[in-house]
C-alpha cells in the first residue's frame, strides 16, 4: 500500500509544532522512519493510523484519505499499529487479548478468528504461553503478542512505532528478522532511533528531524552522505575537538576514534569507510548544527 | 458492541478486589443494620409481608453496597488509556459509541452481580423462613424498579466521573455524594435527597408499591429546602423517576463520547 503525504503538519495545544510541513511518499515493503527523541515519529504515525487529525495536508493510504471518517474507516480495515506505549489488559490471557481485538477487527466468524490466532501465536513464538495471563509476560513478550495484534486482520499496512526498544539484542534481532518477513507485498512503516534496525532491514528510509524531513531515499544515499568524513584517528594525546567522536576504542597507549567530521580532524587521521550511523550523523550535523 | 460488553464483564467478574469489597462491605452490612436486616422491618407494616419486606430489604442493601458498586466502577472508563491500550482500541475499525456503550454494560452489569447475588439471596432465605413464595416475585419486580434504575444512572456517573477528576478523588466525593445525596433525610440541610433525581428508589415505594411513610405523614418534608423537586408521590412520579434515571444515564455517556471525539484531535 502507497502512502503519499503532502504538505502535512501538526500543532499540538501549547503551540508545540510537531510535524511541519511533510512531503513523503512510502511504496511497498519495508521502510525506515528515523529521528531522535521528540522528531515527530510517533505524531506522524498517530495520524496515519487515524489517531490523531493533521493540523493541515493530505495524507492519502492507498488512495483513501484518513481525514475523512470513511476514508479513515478504509485504512483502519487494512490497518495494523503496534503503538511506542503499547499496553494490554494484564487480566487476559494472550488468546483472549487476541481474540477480543480480532473481534473488534471484525473477524465474527469464530472458527476463522480461532485459527488466525493460533496461527499467529505461533508465528510470534508464543504458542505454549497463550493461555496465561499477560501480567506474567516480560516485555519482549508483550511486543510480540503486539505484533500478533497488528497482523489479525492480515493488514497492507503495518506500522509499529519503536518497536525495539527495551529489548534485549537477541530479541531485538528477532523481531527486526520478523519484520522483515513480514515486509514483501505489505507496507511495513518501521520507526525507530535506533539506526541499526533500519540499516539491517530497510532499503528506504526517511530521516525526521524536529518536525522536518530531512533526508527521503535509499539506505546507500545516505550512507553515501557520510563519504570523505570518517575519520580514524590513533592518538595518545588529546582526542580530536573538530567533529563528532562516534566510537572511541583504547589502542595500544593510547585511544583510537572513529570521528565523523567535514574536514580531517587531525594530521593523521585516515579516511575510514562510512555506516549507515556516519550517514545519519553527517546528515543530523549538517541539517542541525549541533 | 458485544465484544466489548463480552469482555469488559469479564475482566471485571474475575477482579478479586471485586469479590473481597463486596464480601467486607456485605459483612458490615448485617453487622450494622443487624436487627433491621434481620427482620426486614423498617417500621411500616412488619417484616412478614414480603412487599415492604422486599423494599427494606432493597433499601438496606443498597445503602452500603450502592459506594462500593461505584468505587469499583471509578477507574475502568480510563483504564483503557493508562494501560495503553487504548491507541489499539482506537486503531481498529470499530465503532468508539458503541465500545463505550458495551463497556457501560459489561462493567456495571459485572459489578452489579453480587448486588444482585445478597439481594435475591436475601429474598430466596426470607421466602423459606417466612414460608411465601411471593416473596420472588416481589423481589424481582424491586429490584427491577428500585435498585435497577438506580444502578443505571450510578454506574454512568461512576464510569465518566473519574474523566473529570483522579479517581482516588472521585471515589471520596461519591462516598460523600452518596450521603448527602440520597441517605440524608431531606430537612437536615439542602440536600438532593428524596428528590426526583435521588438515587434511592423513594417514589417507586410510596408511589408505585404504596408505601407509607414510617411516621405515617404522606411523602414529604415540609421544612426542607428544595422542595420543588420532590413532587407527590404518584405511580406517574414514579415511572418518571426511572425514567429520570435512564435519561441521566443516557445523558452522561452522550457527553462522555462528546469529551472524547472532542479530544482526539
Ligand atoms: N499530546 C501532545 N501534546 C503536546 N505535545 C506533544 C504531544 N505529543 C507529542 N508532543 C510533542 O511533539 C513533539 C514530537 O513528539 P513525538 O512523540 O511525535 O516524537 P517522537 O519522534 O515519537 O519521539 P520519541 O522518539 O521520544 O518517541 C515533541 O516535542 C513532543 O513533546
Ligand atoms: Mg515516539
Amino acid at each position: 500500500m502507497r502512502i503519499q503525504i503532502n504538505q502535512l503538519t501538526k500543532t499540538y495545544k501549547g503551540d508545540v509544532h510537531a510535524l511541519k510541513g511533510i512531503d513523503l511518499d512510502v511504496p511497498t515493503g519495508m521502510y525506515g522512519l528515523l529521528g531522535s527523541n521528540g522528531a515527530g515519529k510517533t505524531t506522524l504515525m498517530r495520524i496515519l493510523a487515524g489517531l490523531l487529525r493533521p493540523t493541515s495536508g493530505t495524507v492519502r493510504l492507498g488512495g483513501d484519505d484518513v481525514t475523512t471518517k470513511e476514508g479513515r474507516l478504509a485504512v483502519q480495515r487494512t490497518l495494523g499499529y503496534l503503538p511506542q506505549d503499547l499496553g494490554v489488559y494484564p487480566d487476559l490471557t494472550a488468546r483472549q487479548f487476541l481474540d477480543y481485538i480480532a473481534l473488534l477487527k471484525g473477524l465474527d466468524e469464530r472458527s476463522v478468528r480461532r485459527r488466525r490466532i493460533g496461527e499467529l501465536l505461533e508465528v510470534v513464538a508464543l504458542g505454549e504461553h497463550a493461555d496465561r495471563r499477560l501480567k506474567g509476560y516480560s516485555g519482549g513478550m508483550l511486543r510480540r503478542v503486539g505484533i500478533a495484534q497488528a497482523l489479525l486482520n492480515d493488514p497492507r499496512l503495518l506500522i509499529v512505532d519503536e518497536p525495539t526498544t527495551g529489548l534485549d539484542p537477541e530479541e531485538r534481532i528477532r523481531f527486526r528478522t520478523l519484520l522483515s518477513h513480514l515486509a514483501g507485498e505489505r507496507t511495513v512503516l518501521l520507526s525507530t532511533h535506533i539506526v541499526e534496525d533500519v540499516a539491517q532491514t530497510c532499503r528506504h528510509l526517511a530521516v525526521l528531524a524536529k518536525g522536518r524531513l530531512v533526508f527521503q531515499g535509499d539506505v546507500g544515499s545516505l550512507v553515501a552522505r557520510a563519504n570523505r568524513r570518517v575519520w580514524t584517528v590513533v592518538t595518545s594525546g588529546a582526542a580530536p575537538s573538530t567533529g563528532r567522536i562516534v566510537a572511541a576504542l583504547p589502542h595500544g597507549s593510547g585511544m583510537r576514534y572513529r570521528v565523523v567530521a567535514p574536514v580531517p580532524p587531525d594530521p593523521m587521521a585516515q579516511p575510514a569507510e562510512p555506516t549507515l550511523e556516519d550517514g545519519y550523523l553527517a546528515l543530523m550535523e549538517a541539517a542541525v548544527p549541533a | 458492541m458485544i465484544a466489548t460488553l463480552r469482555y469488559e464483564f469479564l475482566m471485571q467478574i474475575r477482579r478479586p478486589i471485586m469479590w473481597i469489597v463486596y464480601g467486607l462491605a456485605f459483612a458490615v452490612l448485617v453487622a450494622a443494620m443487624w436487627p433491621g436486616y434481620r427482620t426486614l422491618d423498617l417500621g411500616s407494616g412488619g417484616g412478614h409481608d414480603p412487599k415492604p419486606a422486599m423494599l427494606a430489604s432493597a433499601k438496606l442493601t443498597m445503602s452500603l453496597l450502592a459506594i462500593v458498586y461505584g468505587c469499583l466502577l471509578a477507574d475502568r472508563l480510563i483504564r483503557d488509556r493508562r494501560l495503553g491500550v487504548a491507541a489499539i482500541l482506537d486503531a481498529s475499525p470499530s465503532n468508539p459509541g458503541g465500545r463505550l456503550v458495551g463497556k457501560y454494560l459489561g462493567v456495571c452489569g459485572a459489578t452489579a452481580v453480587p448486588i444482585a447475588l445478597v439481594f435475591f439471596g436475601r429474598a430466596v432465605v426470607y421466602t423459606f423462613t417466612e414460608g411465601k413464595a411471593e416473596t420472588l416475585a416481589w423481589a424481582l419486580a424491586v429490584f427491577a424498579t428500585v435498585i435497577l434504575p438506580a444502578l443505571i444512572f450510578l454506574g454512568a456517573l461512576a464510569l465518566a466521573g473519574p474523566l473529570l477528576i483522579p479517581p482516588l478523588v472521585f471515589r471520596v466525593l461519591f462516598v460523600a455524594y452518596w450521603f448527602w445525596g440520597n441517605l440524608i433525610p431531606a430537612d437536615m440541610m439542602p440536600t438532593l435527597s428524596h428528590t426526583i433525581f435521588a438515587a434511592t428508589g423513594d417514589y417507586v415505594e410510596y408511589g408505585l408499591f404504596d408505601r407509607a411513610r414510617p411516621d405515617g405523614v404522606v411523602y414529604g418534608w415540609p421544612d426542607a429546602a428544595l422542595n420543588f423537586l420532590r413532587p407527590a408521590a404518584t405511580p406517574a412520579v414514579a415511572v418518571l423517576w426511572m425514567g429520570v434515571m435512564v435519561a441521566l444515564a443516557a445523558a452522561i455517556l452522550l457527553l462522555t463520547r462528546l469529551h472524547a471525539a472532542r479530544s482526539e484531535s
